[in-house]
């Protein structure tokens, strides 16, 4: 057994992060650990990698016990790590970034020996990346590579992938999984962190399942069901979802000939025309980047478009400002929670009074109990562990306030709602609740505008599906016709039909 | 209980940065040559050793508690004004003259001047809101220099124009104005003025305003995250305009107040001697702008201001002594507020909360 994890707790004061976890790893394995958020993979992994120290429980690497006071130490002994958000010194090259920290020359720098020995490892490992190029001009598929290789570099044996798929395009998720394979020949060994079943299912040799801090199973791949692994993540079955076909009535939203400019020469958003109706779903996919955040600011008042008409309900508000927009039947769940959707040194009742502020006020007071009491409403509905609404917001896991923003929006009550990115780093049983009530809203006649990197998600609540692709829309499919290979093809530009 | 924890963590800072201010002083005592009991008994009696000591002290607190809680709802809603000086100046210059030339029965002039006083402050900070608005200048900035033009407005107005020719004295000041205009006193033959109510009724109206309000949530929100706030409704603009009003109106309400009820003209450069707007903002950000914090902050630099005095009249340690604590006080505030920005360079969002 290369590593053995064994009896590990961690408790936070009275948070009992994690409890008597046993998990081990062999040579050339991959052994995937998925659970909800806030079941323990993280803290898990942050033991693992030095980054704390556990309450109790013993690591052994190669049979001999090990303490690790800091990453230093992990990395010492062969352990490496890929964050979830890339750690990359964006204005440096690739090799001056595998390189870091063990840098070849003596006095000076020598960038030449750089280059050759990232080359040296590109090659004897695979995965191609070219040692000049600068991290900014990477996309994010490169980019992880050069963290692999990085980690290579430092000597890992062991490689903890944290959420490694989140950023990528399904192209890159392909490569991803392909170098994974060839890595695990040549005897490195992989602790998949994730909560996309499909892609653990595609890629571990064991899954380890985490609850509330505790392993509810190990599993062979081979031998067990993403239903088997999503009742031992949830713990409970999933109830099936049930969409019945749309019913679109009359225009909610109406966009015209809407051009919004971009940093460089290039509109980020390029002509686009599109409208939402009462009653139905329209998803947008696309490869992140590709002018969806411009679009959604530019038809939520939050930037005034170059050109072009929005109209919600008849009203035309182009260029006006938010509060028109919400005042003419906009909610909007914004794509990035911290940015926009909350305020992290105000309370969770303070987070979660944002766009009803007016309408919870008396006479310019505002009604504290009321607002509380809503909020209050709101933790038990969409379970956010929350404590209490006095809370400060900035304790809240990014899941919870994802709820919370979700719950807040929905019940604006609007004809017109943005959902974006709404189940983003959410668990299984939220992202269920979610989608039930934008489903549900749907139904209630409310005109939803899906915007979302994940497939699977425009796929299954989408009632019609447009592509975006450098500003424009390149694609529509109705629900029955699209499939994640059709759409894949249109949103890395590729024509419909070739 | 919440809100007294609130205001509890709000002192607590503030406590710790007094008590080693405190300690600095000690140290300062000491080189000086003087005995640290001693001295700091004298400091305690100049500030409070007597009703009239208390009440002087509490005289002089008044304008820095307005011009306190003017900073702190500027910086609570994430605006900066640091123009306290220039708006107290204008101020105090427009309800000295509001007294002296319109007519009418005297508790009536002396609510107009009020009035004015508080326009006055109101509109010059205010400008400074819509050139943020129209022209996207460094509020920050703008209010600082904006300091500079209503200072030495006023000066040259009291020195020229309005300049009180009747005494034999070449001050450069108001005349005096008719005392059936000036403020009562709130005890006979003391210093301090009703002027300290409206100062403790502006605390109570802020800390209602900010806690209970629509309007005071949005500029809280506001100061948390623009973008938030933004998102959710709120029109900035209005909110800057409206806030930079109040927060000017405050300082300008200071000026009067200080004008009608304790040097019943306008003296050049006196308000800025006795460092009343100085004082105001750091109590602001001594008490991270809670409006009850900051004005039990005002209260405690003016003690050290008069307490000061006190020591030099009776001991050999010179009055400069509440200086250094003030000093390491500043200290601190800067310590915190650099971390405080830094942190957010970190987290990209360099348009944060000021405080």
């Amino acid at each position: 057994m290369l590593l053995k994890m064994e009896g590990i707790s961690k408790n936070y004061g009275d948070v009992r992060a994690n409890r008597q976890i046993d998990y081990d790893l062999k040579p050339g394995e991959v052994h995937a650990i998925v659970g909800e958020n806030g079941a323990g993979k993280t803290t898990l992994m942050r033991i693992l990698y030095g980054m704390e120290q556990p309450s109790s429980g013993t690591i052994r690497i190669g049979g001999r016990e090990v303490r690790f006071a800091d990453p230093k130490d992990a990395i010492a002994h062969g352990i490496g790590m890929v964050h979830q958000h890339f750690m990359l010194f964006q204005n440096f090259t690739v090799a001056e970034n595998i390189v870091i920290g063990k840098e070849p020359g003596k006095l000076r720098f020598d960038r030449k020996a750089a280059v050759a020995q990232v080359e040296a490892l590109s090659e004897k490992y695979g995965i191609r990346v070219d040692p000049r190029a600068r991290i900014v001009d990477c996309p994010l598929g490169v980019q992880q590579r050069v963290e692999i290789l990085k980690v290579l570099y430092q000597g890992a044996e062991i490689i903890i992938l944290d959420e490694p798929t989140g950023v990528l395009t399904p192209l890159e998720v392909g490569e991803l999984l392909e170098a994974i394979r060839t890595l695990t020949k040549q005897g490195k060994s992989f602790i998949l962190i994730s909560h996309k079943l499909n892609e653990v299912m595609s890629a571990a040799d064991r899954i380890t399942v985490l609850r509330d801090g505790e392993v509810t199973g190990v599993l062979e791949t081979s031998r067990t069901s993403i239903e088997e692994l999503s009742r031992l993540m949830v713990g409970r079955p999933l109830a099936a979802m049930d969409k019945q076909p749309a019913s679109p009535k009359e225009k909610v939203l109406e966009v015209k000939e809407l051009s919004v400019l971009g940093s460089g020469s290039k509109p980020a958003v390029d002509s686009v025309s599109l409208h939402v109706r009462a009653g139905e779903i329209v998803g947008i996919a696309g490869i992140s980047g590709n002018g969806q955040s411009e679009l959604l600011q530019a038809i939520s008042g939050l930037t005034k478009p170059a050109r072009g008409t929005v109209a919600l309900l008849g009203t035309d508000v182009t260029g006006k400002s938010a509060r028109e927009f919400r005042n003419a039947g906009l909610a909007h769940i914004p794509e990035d929670r911290y940015v926009w959707g909350a305020n992290k040194s105000a309370t969770v009742a303070e987070t979660g009074t944002m766009g009803h502020q007016r309408k919870l006020g008396k006479l310019g007071f505002l009604q504290g109990r009321t607002v509380k009491a809503r909020v209050s409403e709101w933790i038990k509905q969409y379970a956010i562990k929350a404590g209490s609404p006095d809370n400060e917001t900035q304790n809240l896991s990014g899941g919870n306030l994802q709820k919370l923003i979700v719950a807040r929006e929905i019940a604006q009550q609007t004809a017109f709602l943005i959902a974006a990115e709404p189940t983003r780093g959410v668990d299984i049983g939220a992202m269920e609740t979610i989608h039930e009530q934008l489903l549900r809203k749907r139904d209630a006649g409310g005109a939803i505008l899906l915007v979302s990197s994940e497939l699977s998600e425009i796929l299954k609540l989408s009632d019609r599906i447009l592509v975006m692709y450098e500003g424009k829309i390149v694609g529509e499919l109705q629900e029955g016709e699209a499939t994640e290979e059709k759409l894949s093809l249109l949103m890395v530009g590729g024509k419909r039909n070739g | 209980m919440d809100k007294w924890k609130k205001l509890t963590a709000s002192l607590l800072g503030p406590a710790a940065a007094i008590a080693l201010g405190l300690l600095a002083g000690s140290i300062a005592i000491v080189i000086a040559g003087g005995s640290i009991v001693e001295t700091y008994a004298e400091m305690w009696k100049g500030a409070f050793g007597s009703f009239y000591f208390l009440t002087s002290t509490l005289n002089r607190a008044t304008p820095v508690i307005l011009v306190g809680l003017g900073a702190a709802i500027a910086f609570r809603s994430g605006f900066f004004n640091l123009g306290a000086q220039g708006q107290m100046a204008l101020g105090g210059l427009a309800a000295a003259l509001t007294a002296l030339y319109v007519p009418g029965p005297g508790w009536l002039v002396a609510v107009v001047s009020m009035l004015v006083g508080i326009a006055a402050g109101g509109l010059w900070s205010a400008f400074a809101g819509y050139m943020d608005a129209r022209f996207r200048v460094n509020l920050l900035i703008t209010t600082l220099l904006l300091n500079y033009i209503a200072t030495l407005f006023a000066s040259y107005m009291v020195a020229y124009p309005f300049k009180d020719k009747t005494g034999s004295a070449a001050m450069a000041q108001s005349q005096m104005i008719d005392n059936a205009i000036w403020l009562p006193k709130l005890f006979k033959g003391m210093p301090a003025h009703v002027g300290l109510l409206l100062a403790l009724a502006a605390m109570v109206v802020l800390y209602v305003y900010l806690t209970r309000t629509v309007s005071g949530y949005e500029a809280r929100m506001m100061g948390g995250n623009p973008l938030f706030a933004v998102y959710g409704g709120v029109r900035r603009t209005p909110l800057m305009l409206g806030v930079m009003f109040a927060s000017g109106g405050l300082a300008g309400l200071a000026g009067a107040g200080e004008v009608l009820g304790s040097q019943y003209r306008y003296i050049d450069n006196s308000f800025v001697a006795a460092d009343f707007a100085w004082t105001g903002i750091m109590a602001a950000l001594l008490a991270n702008a809670h409006p009850i914090g900051t004005a039990v902050a005002a209260f405690f630099l003016v003690a050290l201001q008069t307490g000061g005095m006190g020591v030099e009249m009776n001991t050999d340690v010179p009055l400069e002594i509440g200086d250094v604590i003030q000093a390491v006080l500043i200290l601190f505030i800067t310590v915190k507020f650099v971390r405080g920005f830094r942190r957010r360079r970190k987290e990209g969002d360099p348009n944060g909360a000021a405080v």
